[in-house]
């Protein structure tokens, strides 16, 4: 059942609301002992207003936030992003040493080769999901 | 003051300016593609005791008479610590010359030795290659390490029974040389191909 849901969410019909293009989606793999992973990928939005991406989640990881790593004070350190924002025709990277999304606590191991599916939550309620690849 | 002392004073400027320029120049470390060689400003480390992934100590004898690249981070840690230990793992695939890998040995450094058990190092550091080596220890036996190679760590959040907390580090990978001293640097981003030149060529040019 719940996966029948899961596909029915899938297809849902979202053209109602603007929607970003996802590209080169992918996991880094860890170890099943470590329970974090960092999320990359592209979020282009070919629309003609701003969209902002204000929740991420994963039914296989007991939480997801958007994160940005920033170097201070000669130390690499990481906070979380409420709002992503982006512009309209534009494209945000989220990519390794910047934004990423910190994937806590997964509810399976996670191997290379392995789809994941994340939604995306923009501020006007609409949600799109994407499936993201883990890599070694 | 006079013309000829205002001469004079010129005139010793330019010798000073000249003679600093000489001392700065044999003082400024080789560049190299993807790092800093400090060659003969090489330091010594002060002595310390960490344990490893095989829960044997690692002290500053065992680093003598090898090359080690370390890096020091922990394993929580999505973003930054992941992508340098791929670079690692990539630069040690890039080095063709065999002479040159057996010299080199490559330290994960946990800088949350709470979380970071030997046995969790030792998954870890395997992951990205079976040769690598994890050590951690004790917060006061790993500052006088950390702190003679310029290594700046602090806990963020970190409150009494929270596991969930993060770390900041440096992300710079440090060289060891085999008289273990403290020989150079390399600052992040690190290219795992530019590295693989620069160890290639001071490992090459400094045989064991």
């Amino acid at each position: 059942m719940p996966r029948l849901l899961l596909i029915l969410t899938l297809l849902l019909p979202t053209s109602a609301f603007a929607e970003l293009e996802f590209s080169d989606a992918w996991i880094k793999n860890l170890p099943p002992t470590i329970p974090v992973r960092a999320g990359y990928m592209t979020m282009h939005n070919p629309g003609p207003g701003t969209l902002n991406v204000v929740e991420v989640r994963s039914e296989a990881f007991a939480s997801v936030e958007i994160h940005r790593s920033f170097m201070q004070d000669g130390m690499m350190r990481m906070e979380p992003v409420e709002r992503l924002e982006i512009e309209a025709a534009a494209s945000v990277k989220l990519e390794p040493g910047g934004l990423h999304l910190m994937m806590m606590m997964p509810h399976e191991p996670t191997s290379p080769g392995d789809e994941i599916v994340i939604f995306v939550k923009l501020d006007d309620g609409s949600e799109q999901s994407l499936k993201m690849t883990v890599v070694e | 003051m006079n013309k000829s002392s205002i001469a004079i004073v010129a005139v010793l400027a330019l010798i000073g300016g000249f003679l600093l320029s000489l001392y700065g120049y044999s003082n400024r470390p080789i560049e190299l593609e993807n790092g800093l060689w400090f060659g003969e400003q090489a330091r010594a480390l002060p002595e310390f005791e960490l344990i490893d992934h095989r829960r044997q100590k690692l002290t500053r004898a065992q680093l003598q008479g090898q090359w080690s690249l370390m890096f020091f981070g922990y394993t929580h840690c999505p973003d930054i610590c992941p992508v340098s230990l791929q670079t690692l793992s990539d630069m040690v695939k890039a080095i063709d010359d065999s002479d040159v890998t057996s010299a080199l040995q490559v330290y994960f450094v946990s800088v949350d030795p709470e979380r970071d058990s030997p046995e969790i190092l030792a998954d870890y550091v395997s992951y990205f290659n079976p040769d690598f080596a994890g050590a951690t220890a004790e917060l006061e036996k790993l500052t006088p390490l950390t702190r003679s190679l310029g290594i700046a760590h602090a806990l963020r959040n970190k409150t009494e029974g929270n596991p969930v907390y993060d770390v900041d580090h440096s992300a710079a990978i440090v060289l060891i040389n085999p008289q273990a001293e403290y020989a150079g640097l390399f600052g992040a981003p690190q290219d795992a191909q530019a590295m693989a030149r620069d160890m290639t060529l001071i490992i090459e040019r400094n045989p064991l």
